[in-house]
C-alpha cells in the first residue's frame, strides 16, 4: 500500500483494485478516506477518479439465479450430447457423467425420448378429450380429492413438503403419501405450483390432455374442463409438457415443449396443438392470469420479520399468528423465490433461531419464537 | 434460495477451481460456472444484440471447457480465457451470419454497451452533474475505446490481457486506454471552464 504514495494520475487510481472497491462498494479496508484527506491536492485527485468510477457503472445483472440454473442444465445437455459424439469417434467409451449431473436436464430429456418410443406405436386412441374424471379413475391409487368451492385461492401442502395454490372452483386429486419414483397428481380447473427439489422424484401434474413433468420448479396450469385451452406457465426452473397418452396418438405425433421461466404453453383442445408463448407479457390472457403470488418479489434484504410474513400472507392467501412484540427488531436477508410454502417457514424459522418453529393447520400458520439471536 | 450471507462462491478462488476442474470435478465446474456465467454474458450482449445467442456462445464455451479440461493450460488467468474465449466465439458467429461481408478476425465486432450512471453512490444534485457529464463523455468515445476502459477498469483485466483479447501489441492496447482517458480529460476540462465561466458570469 505504499504504492500509492505515489500516484499523481487518474489512471493509477483507476486502476487500483482496493481503490475501486472502496468506491463502489464504500467498503474501505485501506483507509482511503483518511489517506486522502491527508493532503489536499490528494484529496483533488482522489475525488476526480473517484467520479470517473461513478460515471463507468455496469449494471447489475438481470440474470436470477434461476436463470443461471437452467443455463447450467442446458450446457450439461450441450456437454452430454458433445461428449456422446466424441466418445463415438475415439472408443473405448469413457464414463464421464455420473449421477450428480444426470439428476438434471439430461434426465428430463431422456425421460421425453423413451416416452416417444413407447407410444409411436400404439394403437389409435378414440377418445380425444381426457378428462380429470378419467385420469383419476385410471389413477387406481387411493388418492385424497381437494376441491375449492370458497370464492379465494386455498393453500394445499403435500405430504413432498410442495405447496399449491389452488384457485376457486378447482380440484386437485392426490395421494396423501407419495410412494414410489414418481410424484403424481391430477388438477382440474387452476392452480399455481411450487415444487420442492427431487431429482430422484420428478413431479408431474396430469391436467385435461396434458402431463408436465418437473424436477423443483414453480408454475401455474389453467385446466378447466369447460374451457377450451390448457395453458401452463413457468415461473421459476424448468418444465416439459406432453400429451397425456391416451390421446398421444391420435392421428397426432408426440410432442414435447420445455419451458422455461416467463414462458409458457397454450395447448388448444379441438386441434390438438401446442402454441409456445415465449413472451407472456404480449399475451393478453396470460398476462390477465398471472396472480398476486407472481407479481410478489420474494428477495428480502434486511426486511423486518413482520413484513415478510406480510408478503407470505398475501401470497398465500394464509394468515400467520406471530409473537410481534418479540420480532419487532428482528430483520432478515434472504431469497425465498424457488421455495415451496412449508419450506419458506423453514427458513424462515431456522434463520431466526432455534427456539422458533412453525405449525399450519389449513390456511392458519401459527409461529412460535421468543425472538431472534 | 438459501439464506445469503455472504455467497461461499465468491471466497472460491477461481484458479483452485480451475485446476478441480481440469482434474474431473464437475462440482468445480458447476460453481465456476455459477459465478462467470451472468457477467460473461452481460459482456457478450454487449459485442451482439441477439440476446438468445449471446447465452448460447456462453453456454458452448463452458461445454468446450468442460470436454475439453484435460488440454487446458493451467497457467491462465480464468475470468481473462472466459472473457476472450466469449468474444471469439461472439466474432466467429458475426462472421457466419455476414457471410457476404468481408470480416477480419475479431475486429469485425463492435462494442455496443453504454456505461451507467451509479446513482445510489451520489447524494447530491452538485456531483450528479458531473458524473452524468462525465458520463455521456464516456459513452461518445469510440467502441473500442469504451470496450479497453470495460475491461480495465470494470473488469480489472491487465493491460497485457486486454492486448491478447484485442489481438494488439501491449503498446496499442496502452495506448487505446491511454486516448480515451486523454479524450475526456481534454472535453471534461473544456467543460468545467465553460462552466466556471458561466457561472463567474451570473454574478
Amino acid at each position: 500500500m505504499q504504492e500509492r504514495n505515489n500516484y499523481t494520475e487518474v489512471e493509477d487510481f483507476l486502476s487500483d483494485e482496493s481503490f475501486r472497491t472502496w468506491v463502489r462498494s464504500e467498503e474501505d479496508y485501506e483507509h482511503w478516506e483518511e489517506w486522502a484527506l491527508e493532503n489536499p491536492r490528494r484529496a483533488k485527485l482522489v475525488e476526480q477518479a473517484r467520479l470517473w468510477l461513478l460515471a463507468m457503472n455496469v449494471p447489475e445483472t438481470t440474470l436470477s439465479s434461476a436463470d443461471i440454473q437452467s443455463a447450467l442444465e442446458s450446457t450439461l445437455v450441450k456437454i452430454t450430447k458433445k461428449e456422446a459424439t466424441i466418445n463415438k469417434i475415439n472408443s473405448p467409451v469413457q464414463k464421464l457423467w455420473r449421477n450428480y449431473w444426470l439428476s438434471g436436464a439430461a434426465a428430463v430429456l431422456l425421460f421425453g425420448l423413451l416416452l416417444n418410443w413407447f407410444y409411436k406405436d400404439d394403437f389409435v386412441s378414440e377418445n380425444s378429450i381426457v378428462t380429470y374424471k378419467e385420469l383419476i379413475h385410471d389413477n387406481g391409487e387411493g388418492l385424497v380429492e381437494q376441491t375449492n368451492n370458497s370464492d379465494k385461492s386455498q393453500i394445499i401442502t403435500l405430504s413432498d413438503g410442495s405447496s399449491v395454490l389452488l384457485k376457486p372452483n378447482s380440484k386437485l386429486s392426490y395421494p396423501k403419501i407419495f410412494v414410489g419414483n414418481e410424484r403424481k397428481v391430477y388438477l382440474s380447473g387452476e392452480g399455481f405450483f411450487e415444487i420442492s427439489k427431487n431429482p430422484k422424484k420428478p413431479f408431474f401434474v396430469f391436467a385435461n390432455e396434458i402431463v408436465t413433468r418437473v424436477v423443483g420448479t414453480s408454475f401455474r396450469i389453467k385446466a378447466y374442463s369447460d374451457q377450451p385451452n390448457v395453458e401452463v406457465l413457468v415461473r421459476t426452473g424448468k418444465v416439459t409438457v406432453r400429451s397425456n397418452e391416451l390421446i398421444s396418438n391420435f392421428g397426432k405425433k408426440e410432442e414435447e415443449v420445455v419451458l422455461l421461466p416467463n414462458q409458457a404453453l397454450r395447448f388448444v383442445r379441438q386441434e390438438f396443438t401446442f402454441n409456445k408463448i415465449t413472451d407472456i407479457t404480449q399475451d393478453e390472457s396470460l398476462a390477465h392470469s398471472v396472480g398476486n403470488i407472481e407479481q410478489l418479489s420474494f428477495e428480502f434484504t434486511d426486511i423486518p420479520v413482520a413484513q415478510i410474513f406480510k408478503t407470505i400472507e398475501q401470497a398465500y392467501l394464509v394468515k400467520i399468528d406471530f409473537p410481534h412484540s418479540k420480532l419487532k427488531d428482528c430483520h432478515l436477508t434472504t431469497s425465498l423465490s424457488d421455495q415451496p410454502l412449508p419450506e419458506k417457514l423453514k427458513i424462515i424459522c431456522k434463520s431466526l433461531g432455534n427456539n422458533t418453529s412453525y405449525e399450519m393447520n389449513g390456511n392458519q400458520v401459527i409461529i412460535t419464537s421468543n425472538g431472534c439471536e | 434460495m438459501k439464506i445469503q450471507t455472504t455467497t461461499h462462491v465468491d471466497i472460491l478462488d477461481d484458479s483452485i477451481l480451475w485446476n478441480n476442474l481440469k482434474a474431473g470435478d464437475e462440482k468445480a465446474f458447476s460453481l465456476l460456472f455459477e459465478k462467470h456465467y451472468a457477467h460473461l454474458v452481460r459482456y457478450g450482449n454487449s459485442l451482439s444484440s441477439f440476446a438468445e445467442k449471446v447465452q448460447d456462445c456462453v453456454q458452448d464455451v463452458f461445454t468446450d471447457v468442460w470436454v475439453y479440461r484435460e488440454s487446458l493450460n493451467d497457467e491462465v488467468v480464468v475470468k481473462a480465457y472466459l472473457l476472450s474465449s466469449v468474444r471469439k466465439r461472439i466474432a466467429r458467429l458475426n462472421e457466419r451470419d455476414h457471410i457476404f461481408r468481408k470480416t477480419t478476425s475479431t475486429d469485425s465486432i463492435e462494442f455496443l454497451f453504454d456505461f451507467s450512471v451509479e446513482h445510489q453512490l451520489i447524494a447530491d444534485e452538485e456531483t450528479l452533474g458531473k458524473v452524468s457529464r462525465l458520463n455521456k463523455l464516456l459513452n461518445d468515445l469510440p467502441g473500442r475505446q469504451k470496450e479497453a476502459l470495460y475491461l480495465r477498469y470494470n473488469q480489472g483485466l491487465s493491460v497485457e490481457q486486454i492486448a491478447d483479447m484485442l489481438n494488439v501489441n501491449y503498446q496499442s492496447a496502452n495506448n487505446l486506454l491511454h486516448r480515451a482517458l486523454l479524450n475526456l480529460r481534454k472535453e471534461w476540462k473544456g467543460n468545467i471552464s465553460i462552466l466556471v465561466l458561466l457561472s463567474s458570469s451570473v454574478f
